[in-house]
């Protein structure tokens, strides 16, 4: 049977979002490595850069989905306040959840800590993601990209290299 | 020169082509020059001007982008002329006022002074100009007509008292009207 990130993959291909823009991260590997085999993601050098360049695709009429994890979602909180939510620029973001665990390593366990009152701070509608409910969830995403809003879905890091 | 000075040379050769503006100064002059739909002001997230036209670029063959970009904005996300320079788009056109600081908050420096932004062009598969004066500029703007690959014209401009008005547009306003002007003429 197929991982569900490479499933989350198909899904949101398949619902018209055409862009797969992000910085690398362990924990979204299966996804991220799936959309290279496919040649559809652009690899960016920082998460801020990637969510300028999917915020000037959606700008085009083409859907973006922006994939970081959640060390870099803290790099992104300035553009995502003042470019995606100033503009209502609708981007789903991915974000793989380091210091989900408590025993993960310890440059996470703040951001890891902050990240489910950072993303309600900044009002960024957000759900977490699994193998059960991934569908959902991801049917929730595209629903609020079409309503010109942006949103986030977190996979968890539920294991240790 | 000043910004506005030479901006308003730049935009003598503009008609409706899209133009990402950056934060600060550079979209205010922009906004007093040439009030237009194509305009993508940007208020905030300062850096990423050149982002936004990558993507729009990417998505807009058929368009030649322009970014309107700072000093102090591009040394801020260096990054993205390397992400240009992989994906090779030939219709960006990334135009650099270059006054070695960053004025809109007041005037600090930049390091521009003793680092050639347009070498960073040069590695990342820009062809790539240096202007001072108004004469090499129009030159340069004559020639780039015929370039086809990313074109970066970093022009060195001095310090300026002149302040514009600020973008009195709301931004989703902004961004609608860029966003049908994109779609006109597709």
């Amino acid at each position: 049977m197929k991982p569900f990130q490479t499933k989350i993959f198909d899904f949101f291909q398949k619902h018209d979002v055409e862009n797969f823009i992000g910085v690398p991260d362990s924990t979204l590997k299966e996804f991220i490595s799936y959309g290279l085999k496919k040649k559809k993601i652009i690899v960016t050098t920082r998460e801020e850069e990637a969510i300028g360049i999917a915020s000037g695709m959606c700008l085009s009429g083409s859907s973006s989905l922006v994939f970081m994890q959640n060390a870099g979602f803290a790099n992104s909180l300035s553009t995502i306040t003042s470019l995606v939510e100033l503009y209502k620029i609708p981007i789903i973001f991915l974000i793989g959840w380091r210091g989900y665990l408590k025993d993960d390593a310890p440059e996470h366990s703040m951001i890891g800590k902050i990240q489910p009152d950072l993303l309600k701070i900044i009002e960024l509608p957000t759900k977490t993601l699994s193998s059960n409910n991934w569908k959902k969830s991801c049917e929730w995403a595209i629903k609020k990209i079409q309503n010109n809003a942006s949103c986030a879905l977190i996979v968890k890091r539920e294991f240790h290299d | 020169m000043i910004r506005k000075e030479v901006m308003k040379i730049v935009l003598d050769h503009i008609d409706s082509q899209p133009i990402i503006s950056a934060n600060g100064f550079i979209s205010r002059d922009l906004f007093e020059l040439k009030e237009k739909n194509s305009n993508f002001y940007m208020i905030g997230s300062m850096g990423l001007a050149s982002s936004i036209g990558l993507g729009v670029a990417l998505k807009n063959p058929r368009k030649r982008i322009y970014v309107f970009d700072g000093d102090g904005n591009i040394l801020m996300n260096l990054g993205s002329l390397v992400t240009i320079g992989y994906m090779r788009p030939k219709n960006i056109i990334h135009i650099i006022f270059d006054n070695q600081s960053h004025e809109s908050t007041g005037g600090q420096p930049t390091a521009s002074n003793k680092i050639e932004i347009s070498k960073f062009g040069k590695i990342c598969n820009f062809k790539t100009f240096v202007v001072s004066n108004t004469k090499s500029l129009k030159n340069c703007l004559r020639q780039i007509k015929k370039i086809n690959q990313s074109i970066m014209i970093v022009i060195k401009i001095s310090k300026s008292n002149i302040q514009s008005q600020r973008v009195s547009l709301e931004p989703e306003f902004i961004k609608n009207r860029f966003m049908d002007s994109l779609n006109e003429k597709k």
